[in-house]
This record gives C-alpha cells, sequence and structure tokens, in this order.
C-alpha cells in the first residue's frame, strides 16, 4: 500500500462521531471564544457565530449583515451602495462553497449546542422523538417562510411600511441570540424589551422560541435545524460548493442504516438510489450516515471532486462493534 | 401399529443411524467431503458437525429456553437477549418432505413441507428438543398457513406480523411494532427483562458472526476462487443450529486458513472454471443437490442471493444511540429494509442486489433455483431474467424440489450451461485479446 492508501484506509476506519465531537468542539471554541485570541474572521460567516456574543466572538453570522442591508432605504439599495452587499454576499459565498452545510454539521455553535443537549438526554436514558411522516413533510416548509420573511420584513422596513422596532426580524426569534452569549456570561438577552409593544412581542417570541429550542432539542435530535432559514439559504447554492455527499446507487442495498442514524430523518438517503448527489434541503452534512453504511463506496463526502471520508465494511464493522468479543 | 405380520415377525427398532433418513444425509454429506479434492482443513469441523447431528441423530444441546424459527426474519438478537437459543427449523430432508405432504396441497414448497414433516415426526433431527415456542414470522402464504398447523401439532406458535411492503414509512413502523410485541412476548415465555446489557451482548455475538462471514464473503471475490460454494452453503447452514460463539470461532479458523491460501497463490478450481451466482430458493443441508451439481461439473458458486447464506448473514444493524429502544428499532429496521425476499410487493431491490453481486463477484452467469411450488420465487423469475437478459448475463432457471429424481436431467442441463459460459469467456477473451 501506498502511503496515500494508509491515510485513506485511517480516515475511513476513524472513530467518527468521537472526531466530530472534537471538531465540533474545536469550531465552537473558534467561533465563541476566538475573540479572545484576537481571532476575526468577518462578519459574512455561513453559520451562527451570533453578533450578540460580542467581544468574545471569533465571527459573525452572515444573517446579521444581510438582515441590516434588506432594511436600507430602497433608494440606497437599488444604487451603487448596493455593490457593499454583493461584495459581502461573495465573501459569505466563498466560506460556504468550502464546507457546503458542513458548516451546519461541524461547525455551527447552536448545532453544536443541540449536539451537547442530545447527549445529556442519552445520559438520561430517555429515547429521542421522531416525526411522523405528515408532520415531515407540513413542518419542513418552516424554513422556507422564515427565509422568505427574513427578507420581506426588512425590505418593508425599507420601504416605509414596517417599523424600524422590526429590525434583524430573525435574529430577534433566533435561539442563538439568547444562547450563544450565556457562553460568554452575557444574559443581556434573557429579557423582555417593553420600550414599545413590537420590541415587546419579539423579544417575548424569541424567549418563546428559546423555551422551545430547549424542550425540542431535548426530545428531538437537531430539533431546530430543521427550521432553520440559514440551513435553507445554503440549500440555494449548495450545488456549487467543494464539499459534497455523494452516493453510488448500485452499490446500495437500501438497508437503511444510513436513514436510521440520520439526525434529520431524511429518508431520501436510504431510498433514493438514482441521485448521486444525495444531499436534501434537510441535509446537515454531518456525515453520520457515511460512517453508518456497510456497502464499500455506496456513500461518500467528495471535497472537489476528490473522495475524503468513504463509507467502508472495515470502517462500520469497527464503528458499530461488530467483531467485538464478549468477555464474561 | 401392529398388524398380523408384526406379531408373527417382531420389527426390530432399527437405530437412526441406520435409517433411510440418516442414508440421505449420509450420501450427501461423502459427496461434499469425498468427491472434491483440497477440502480446507478447517471445513473439518463442519463436516464432523454435520455427520453428527444428521447422520448419527446426536443431540445439540443449547442454553435456556429454545425459540425455533421458521425464517430470518424472526430477530434473533432478542432471542438471545433474553437467554434462549434460537434455532432454525427450515429443513431440507427428501424424508421429511414426503412425510410433510399430508399438510399441503401436492405442489407445495418442498421446504415448508419438510419443515412441517420434520416438526410433526417422533424423532425430530436434527435432535434439538421440543421448542418452547415457535416465532412464524408471516411471509410467503404456505409460511403463513404452517402457522395453525404447527399449533395442531401441540406447538406454541407464535405468529410474528410481518409487512408486504417494505418501501413505505407505514409498514416501517408497523413491522418496528411487531418487533417489540415479539419482545413483550419473549419476556412473558421466559419471565426474564429486556436490559440494555443482555441485548448489547446479543448484539456483540450476532456482530462478531456475521462480521466472520463477511470476511469469509470477502474471500469468494478472488478469482480463481480459493472456497468452494458447497463448503460455503455448509458452513451457513450449520449456523442454523450450532452454538453460535463456536461457529464464529470456527468460521475465523476458516478465514485464517482462507489468508493463507491467498497469500500462497491457492487455486481451489481451474482458472476457466465458470464463476456462477446462485439465487432463489434456499439450498438446506441436506438438499445441497444444485449447488453441488454445479461445482461437478466444474463450475463454482462465487456468491449467492438465499436466506439460507448470504441473506441470513450478510446485512448488520447500525445503531445510533445504545440504548434498549433504538437497539429494538435497529433491529427491526435490519430485518426488513435491506430483505430482498420475494414475498414483497416489489423487487427492485432484488435486481439491484444480483446485478451488483454478478458485478463485484465476476461472475460468468446465473443459476436461479425456484422449488416447485415456491410460488413468490416462481414468479418473480420473469423479471429477473429480463433484467439479466438486458445486462447481457447468461440465467439458468431451475424448477425443482427435494427428490432426488430429477437429478440426472439437471446434470445434463447444467453441463450444457456451464459449457455455454465457458464458450462465451474464450470468446471474450478472444474478442480482447
Amino acid at each position: 500500500m501506498t502511503n496515500l492508501e494508509h491515510i485513506r484506509t485511517a480516515v475511513n476506519n476513524v472513530q467518527f462521531n468521537r472526531f466530530r465531537f472534537w471538531l465540533q468542539i474545536f469550531f465552537f471554541a473558534l467561533l465563541v471564544y476566538g475573540g479572545y485570541l484576537g481571532i476575526e474572521l468577518g462578519k459574512h460567516l455561513p453559520t451562527f457565530a451570533c453578533g450578540y456574543n460580542k467581544e468574545l466572538r471569533g465571527g459573525m453570522c452572515f444573517l446579521m449583515p444581510l438582515q441590516h442591508w434588506m432594511e436600507w432605504p430602497w433608494e440606497k439599495l437599488f444604487s451603487a451602495a448596493a455593490l457593499t452587499i454583493l461584495y459581502g454576499f461573495a465573501i459569505f459565498f466563498l466560506w460556504f462553497i468550502a464546507l457546503n452545510r458542513g458548516w451546519c454539521g461541524f461547525a455551527c455553535p447552536v448545532g453544536t449546542i443541540q449536539d451537547w443537549i442530545t447527549s445529556l438526554r442519552r445520559w438520561t436514558g430517555i429515547r429521542y422523538s421522531r416525526y411522523s411522516e405528515g408532520q415531515y413533510k407540513g413542518l419542513g416548509i418552516i424554513k422556507w417562510v422564515l427565509l422568505a420573511l427574513m427578507f420581506l420584513i426588512p425590505l418593508g422596513i425599507g420601504g416605509g411600511w414596517f417599523t424600524h422596532d422590526l429590525k434583524s426580524p430573525f435574529c430577534m426569534i433566533c435561539p442563538g441570540r439568547t444562547v450563544v452569549p450565556l457562553f460568554g456570561l452575557d444574559v443581556s438577552q434573557w429579557s423582555i424589551d417593553f420600550s414599545s409593544r413590537t420590541n415587546m412581542i419579539m423579544t417575548s417570541l424569541g424567549l418563546l422560541v428559546t423555551g422551545l429550542f430547549f424542550i425540542g432539542a431535548f426530545v428531538k435530535k437537531r430539533f431546530f435545524c430543521f427550521y432553520c432559514p440559514m440551513g435553507a439559504l445554503h440549500y440555494l447554492f449548495s450545488k456549487a460548493a467543494l464539499l459534497r455527499l455523494n452516493k453510488e446507487g448500485a452499490k446500495c442495498t437500501r438497508c437503511g442504516d444510513c436513514y436510521r442514524v440520520c439526525d434529520l430523518q431524511i429518508k431520501e438517503i436510504a431510498d433514493d438510489i438514482q441521485n448521486k448527489n444525495i444531499m436534501t434541503d434537510d441535509c446537515i452534512m454531518c456525515l453520520k450516515c457515511v460512517a453508518a453504511c456497510p456497502e464499500p463506496g455506496a456513500l461518500k463526502a467528495t471535497f472537489a471532486g476528490i473522495p475524503i471520508f468513504e463509507a467502508t465494511e472495515a470502517g462500520f464493522i469497527k464503528r458499530m462493534n461488530k467483531g467485538r468479543t464478549d468477555d464474561k | 401399529m401392529t398388524n398380523e405380520t408384526s406379531k408373527v415377525i417382531p420389527i426390530q427398532p432399527v437405530s437412526y443411524s441406520r435409517s433411510r433418513q440418516a442414508g440421505e444425509s449420509q450420501d450427501v454429506l461423502d459427496h461434499i467431503i469425498d468427491d472434491f479434492q483440497d477440502n480446507p482443513e478447517s471445513m473439518q469441523y463442519f463436516y464432523d458437525l454435520f455427520r453428527s447431528v444428521y447422520c448419527h441423530g446426536d443431540e445439540i444441546k443449547h442454553e435456556g429456553m429454545l425459540v425455533g424459527t421458521t425464517c430470518i426474519q424472526a430477530p434473533e438478537e432478542l432471542i438471545y437477549a433474553f437467554g434462549a437459543t434460537p434455532m432454525r427449523l427450515c429443513n431440507g430432508s427428501y424424508h421429511y418432505d414426503q412425510k410433510g405432504a399430508e399438510f399441503m396441497p401436492s405442489k407445495s414448497c418442498s421446504l415448508v413441507k419438510a419443515t412441517l414433516g420434520m416438526l410433526n415426526s417422533d424423532n425430530v433431527i436434527p435432535k434439538i428438543g421440543k421448542p418452547d415456542m415457535i416465532v412464524n414470522p408471516t411471509t410467503c402464504d404456505q409460511k403463513k398457513k404452517s402457522s395453525s398447523m404447527m399449533g395442531d401439532m401441540g406447538y406454541k406458535v407464535y405468529d410474528l406480523e410481518f409487512p408486504n411492503v417494505k418501501e413505505s414509512e407505514a409498514s416501517r413502523q408497523y413491522w418496528q411494532r411487531s418487533v417489540r410485541q415479539f419482545a413483550t412476548e419473549l419476556r412473558q415465555l421466559t419471565g426474564r427483562k429486556l436490559t440494555k446489557k443482555g441485548l448489547q451482548a446479543a448484539f456483540n455475538k450476532t456482530g462478531r458472526a456475521q462480521a466472520a462471514f463477511r470476511k469469509l464473503h470477502s474471500y469468494r471475490l478472488l478469482s480463481p476462487s480459493i472456497i468452494l460454494g458447497k463448503d460455503i452453503f455448509l458452513v451457513t447452514n450449520a449456523y442454523f443450529f450450532d452454538d453460535i460463539t463456536r461457529w464464529t470461532e470456527k468460521v475465523e479458523a476458516l478465514n485464517v486458513e482462507l489468508e493463507a491460501r491467498k497469500q500462497a497463490g491457492f487455486k481451489a478450481v481451474q482458472s476457466k472454471a465458470p464463476r456462477v451466482l446462485f439465487t432463489g430458493s434456499p439450498p438446506i443441508f441436506p438438499n445441497l443437490k444444485l449447488p453441488l451439481l454445479i461445482e461437478e461439473a466444474g463450475g463454482v458458486v462465487v456468491a449467492d442471493e438465499s436466506c439460507s447464506a448470504n441473506r441470513m448473514l450478510y446485512d448488520m444493524t447500525a445503531v445510533d444511540e445504545w440504548m434498549v429502544n433504538d437497539m429494538v428499532d435497529s433491529l427491526a429496521d435490519k430485518y426488513l429494509k435491506p430483505c430482498t425476499c420475494p414475498i414483497f410487493t416489489k423487487n427492485e431491490d432484488r435486481k439491484r442486489r444480483l446485478l451488483d453481486l454478478v458485478k463485484s463477484f465476476d461472475a460468468d452467469g446465473v443459476v436461479y433455483q425456484a422449488f416447485s411450488g415456491c410460488q413468490v420465487y416462481e414468479m418473480e423469475y420473469r423479471s429477473v431474467a429480463e433484467a439479466f437478459n438486458q445486462a447481457g448475463i447468461p440465467m439458468l432457471y431451475v424448477e425443482t424440489d427435494y427428490s432426488p429424481d430429477d437429478k440426472g436431467q439437471l446434470s445434463t442441463r447444467i453441463e450444457a450451461f456451464l459449457e455455454s459460459m465457458k464458450n462465451r469467456k474464450k470468446q471474450k477473451q478472444r474478442a480482447l485479446g
């Protein structure tokens, strides 16, 4: 075997969940505490590096500047000043295509916090819940509605139809705003702003969503990701991304092992044998499916067309404790 | 039975090993061992095992309660988790096939008839003792209807409800409930609780067995073959009744020997021997008629898609959260989703699996066995033949049963089929070279 093959085998045999756990911690530290080390990755990150986590953050979530821009008065929005927006968007796009929705599965602090809550649940021995097929289809629309509103409401402010108190409407209801600053011991977002009716409603909604977030994440794996408008925005550009999730239908036995471990309950991952690009709008690219696939090469993650993590029999057997001898 | 003759000449009870039934197994076993050269040394365990169980009628010991299963769809991990031992009852003996004929219409599946015949006889071979329960997944019609017949024979039968459709989420959930119900039933039977530890230990048992099987399976990828299909069928048939841990150790030993064979560049067959994929009704000892005919005629069975071998051991569970609930659900999924049994409405997955096996095992052709009266396999013949036809892969469809009568005729057909494959191979090589 060549060195490259050795590396490939080692990667494909990796204890994936453990690897992902530590990678998530790395990204969490980078995005939530990076400011301590003077790290500043800019304001166009395609992940919930929340801007309300003020001094500590190592970068900022793109949705915050995006909503600000959309709030510009229309004259400004449709002038040369819009180049700023295009520039900002280009930076966002460049960040995004590197990892695709791997930003969700590996980097997003809110996603990581949900995984920690899941670990807590597992520790208590309570089982997870799932949506029924009907619920899944119905609720799946919410992220698209949120994405649309995230554009329409700020545009309405710029057009003078809505009050300025409605600014950054998504941030106001995003659990990232309340939860992420907690890691900097900042509880200032945990309050209701009584200064106006709109503020009161929005901050109350925010706290309500935060409550739902904690309960939801406890009973449902990656509860919020299913509704996340950032995820929906990602999906619009995912075809251009370098990191891909590919499936070779002919090698798939449709055993459903990937579907079993999928946090987002994506049935297509097991059943679809036609599409090579298997990513759906709900996929967070956590790659757990690849780690749980026993058929060599049926599922793989590729970067710019080069396979970087591939399903193998040996990897599966190791990860699922199949070869274990029972010591009496 | 006492009649006039026996009053005059008392009939001495014949010991089992001298009975015609034992003779049937003896013949096949001799055939498997003596008619081939270079049998792997590690196969000796399996040869001895079958001789002891089928030819001498020795007792098979087991731990805890005994749960008979009539199909691979019964989740054996659950049975182990309750401290009981599963035993697959599907039988391959012509003797029992004839005995069981009284239960079923004349044109019915030999396997079902033989299983009923076995259960209805006084001296059940393999000698497993009376099962404390028989779990009968509701798969094909003949197995379904066997349920009440087994009940009438005095067995405690549990019908494990199995869906006819496997693609829908509704059937998946129905089956998950069914499996949980089965766990409740086992709890009542054994008086034990289903614990995480017990289930995990059961998963480890079957997981290790499956890992060993997959390894064995991977050695069959080699061309020319280093092990014959008749031995593989014997190994997987032993899984029906052998102690699982011992079975696994013996397969692991066989794997070590095969690795050595691989390193040494050993050939179990000639390089030009046609490589055959076997599909359809399951060969179960002593009915290894068809695989044996293929290999006697100079072919080699390199892979199979049948529930007495590959389908029984190949697919593995994936668990996300190692808790009782998720483990039971993952078991349910494993026993439904990858299954390519013809009882389902659609057979796309079976066709895809077959084509993939042909490709990855570099098979030259396919032999499709359908037991006369196994309607579902007979009905799928058409679409499978079409899929192979389109892919340009030759297939021989054989309708047969447990009777040895058609051996001569089958042997002629198989020889002709293998010959045509050899010619195709030659032509292909000529075209390439």
